[in-house]
């Protein structure tokens, strides 16, 4: 499970810009919502896409998976019991899609879990509804073949997010704890593209990653390829909990922040469209998840809300509000502020049931010193 | 050519009576008492500079070199008021704090119409490009990327209250030398205004000129490997809307020029500058 985020305009092919045309003629309003982003932006208003976590089946068990704790096979593991608190239903996600249109939001991710293992992920998706919202789902591949790539882009997806987490195929599998990964991801690739999906290859940087020839080729490969590679930092969350040696310093991104000027290759923090946002929670993303709470970005297990008892635009309001989470910042929250990172590791140290809730992770009383 | 124009009996430092220090253990300036608007008025330091190393004929060659006219200040004298600016705060016992600051020296040759001039076209034409030139110089793997698009013409104008009038009518007296201090972290603008009030008349907001020329000087001033530096507004300028800056920012090891609008927000990773002038 991973996030996502748009291409930056410098990385922009000619066949890239081609399918932004063609959006706006097959989908107007959506082209139009995607327009006026900067316009919110200009006027302090937020536009972030929102990741939908319907499900947390998966179908593989990744060594820095941050929806691992969410899941009720480590429930059934560390408790004895699945998750037993009230799941989205198709009606809440028709909910929160007339809410988020109403507040100019235009980008949903279905994501989880493996979204392709969902019996109902075309329902999900026509719940959300893609004449108004640009839907982006992620996926390890597996599923992904030139039937599937077809019916999910005739449904109204319009983009894919394919994990592939190294250009080594053995280490790929390894990372991944699933053979013949590396061999689906190939062949969701060309299926994403011949079915003419917008496709983003995504993949987890680990500490010193950035500075090996693997990571360099697969720069090169998605670059030649004409797809974005989307860099996730690896953040101490989730499975990642039993690996800090993952964690990034800021070499790592900065490395990344030079392949950039060379390679189509960009991570959460790098420009795009014209906007610098910086650490992208709540600005530029937030989580929703099976339990209807909204978190500030895939990799922070603390709630700013329940959707069932909090509006969407409150639950907005209070990420912005926060002083951890609103303001303008360069680095990543959870990935590289070793404060945050403390107060983040201690809080859920020994909860059972994640996000912890409004109140109990973040809160109003929040304070950038002070805080422990 | 030596420089001719002095300064040191310029703008006495004046009395503030309640303020018995005026800036903390790190440079900071203690946010006023009176100010209303966003200021963090604790911090933890997250977001800073490295200090630059000092070197004067390094900072002189680099102005001397990018930015056109300067040529005409001696090292010498550049030198001599920078020195002399240092003297005057080391007398005053409320300002001592103010050279723990992370601090660059500069300077700017004469600009006679200074004050009608089109500041944004200036820079335009040529503070950004000095700076670009600059930070190529000390950098060639790197880069100085400007993202604002459409140029500055008539974006830019003198915030009222921040004192950066005293740059330019300075200016278009003669050569001036002056000091850049990153005192102002985590003020919102309007704060960084507001604080100019309770500092001795010597010190202004740092707006367009002043901070090309540090840049210029020191390119380093935003580099840093082992963490973030700030980013720093040009807070001493108002831009062409409400609530809406300019300012400098590192991206990696590059260094970047933009406009945001900043809603008159604190946030731990912005800063401003203080000028003092000798």
């Amino acid at each position: 499970m991973t996030t996502i985020i748009d291409i930056p305009e410098s990385g922009l092919s000619e066949a890239e810009r081609a399918k932004r045309a063609g959006l706006a003629q097959r989908k107007p309003y959506v082209a139009a919502k995607l327009a006026k982003v900067l316009e919110m932006e200009e006027r302090g208003e937020i536009s972030p896409i929102i990741r939908l976590e319907k499900s947390y089946l998966c179908n593989f068990q990744c060594t820095h998976c941050s929806a691992e704790y969410y899941m009720d096979r480590h429930l059934q593991k560390t408790i004895g019991t699945a998750d037993e608190r009230p799941k989205i239903s198709l009606d809440d996600i028709r909910k929160l899609s007339r809410e988020a249109d109403e507040l100019g939001l235009a980008r949903f991710v279905i994501t989880g879990g493996e979204p392709l293992v969902m019996r109902d992920f075309d329902e999900v998706v026509a719940a959300i509804d893609p004449e108004k919202h640009y839907i982006i789902t992620d996926t390890n591949g597996w599923f992904l073949d030139d039937q599937r790539a077809r019916h999910i882009k005739s449904i109204g997806v319009e983009k894919v997010q394919l994990s592939l987490d190294s250009f080594i195929e053995e280490q790929h599998d390894a990372f991944r704890n699933k053979p013949g990964s590396y061999k689906r991801v190939i062949r969701a690739i060309h299926a994403a593209l011949d079915a003419d999906l917008n496709l983003l290859l995504s993949t987890v940087l680990v500490k010193g990653r950035a500075k090996t020839q693997e990571f360099l080729d697969m720069c090169k490969f998605a670059t030649d390829l004409g797809v974005g590679l989307y860099v996730s930092y690896a953040k101490p969350t989730g499975s990642c909990t039993e690996h800090p040696e993952f964690v990034i310093d800021k070499e790592d991104a900065d490395i990344v922040r030079e392949l950039e000027k060379e390679y189509n290759v960009f991570t959460h923090m790098t420009p795009s469209y014209g906007s610098f946002k910086g650490c992208i929670t709540v600005k530029g993303i937030i989580t929703v998840t099976s339990t209807f709470e909204v978190t500030p970005c895939p990799y922070i297990d603390f709630s700013l809300g329940n959707l069932r008892e909090t509006s969407l635009s409150e639950v907005l309001g209070r990420g912005m509000r926060n002083p951890w989470l609103g303001p303008h910042r360069p680095d990543c929250l959870i990935g590289e502020d070793p404060d945050f990172i403390k107060i983040h590791t201690e809080k859920t140290a020994g909860a059972t049931h994640l996000p912890l809730p409004w109140g109990q992770g973040f809160s109003e009383e929040d304070s950038l010193v002070g805080q422990s | 050519m030596t420089m001719t124009v002095t300064n040191e009996e310029r703008s006495p430092m004046t009395q503030i009576q309640d303020a018995p220090f005026l800036f903390d253990d790190h440079g900071r300036c203690v946010p006023a008492a009176e100010i209303t608007a966003a200021v963090h008025r604790t911090v933890r330091r997250r977001f800073l500079c490295t200090q630059p190393e000092w070197d004067y004929a390094a900072i002189h060659g680099r102005i001397s070199r990018h930015l056109p006219g300067a040529a005409a200040v001696s090292l010498e004298d550049f030198q001599r008021r920078v020195v002399a600016i240092q003297a005057r705060l080391s007398a005053d016992p409320r300002l001592n704090d103010a050279a723990k600051a992370v601090a660059v020296p500069f300077f700017l040759p004469a600009l006679p119409d200074a004050v009608h001039r089109d500041i944004g076209t200036e820079l335009d034409d040529h503070f950004l490009p000095a700076v670009h030139a600059a930070y190529r110089d000390k950098f060639p793997h790197y880069s100085f990327v400007n993202h604002h698009k459409g140029g500055l013409a008539g974006r830019l104008s003198v915030a009222p209250g921040g004192r950066h009038e005293v740059l330019l009518q300075a200016l278009q007296q003669g050569a001036v030398v002056g000091v850049l201090l990153v005192s102002l972290s985590e003020y919102s603008v309007p704060a960084a205004i507001g604080q100019i009030a309770a500092l001795p008349e010597d010190f202004a907001l740092a707006g367009g000129y002043d901070l090309c020329a540090a840049m210029i000087g020191s390119p380093d001033l935003l580099m840093r490997t082992d963490g973030y530096p700030p980013l720093l507004w040009m807070s001493g300028l108002a831009g062409e809307a409400a609530k809406v800056g300019y300012h400098f920012e590192a991206y990696g090891y590059n260094l970047t020029f933009n406009r945001r609008v900043h809603l008159d927000q604190a946030a731990e990773y912005w800063a401003s500058s203080l000028v003092i002038l000798g």
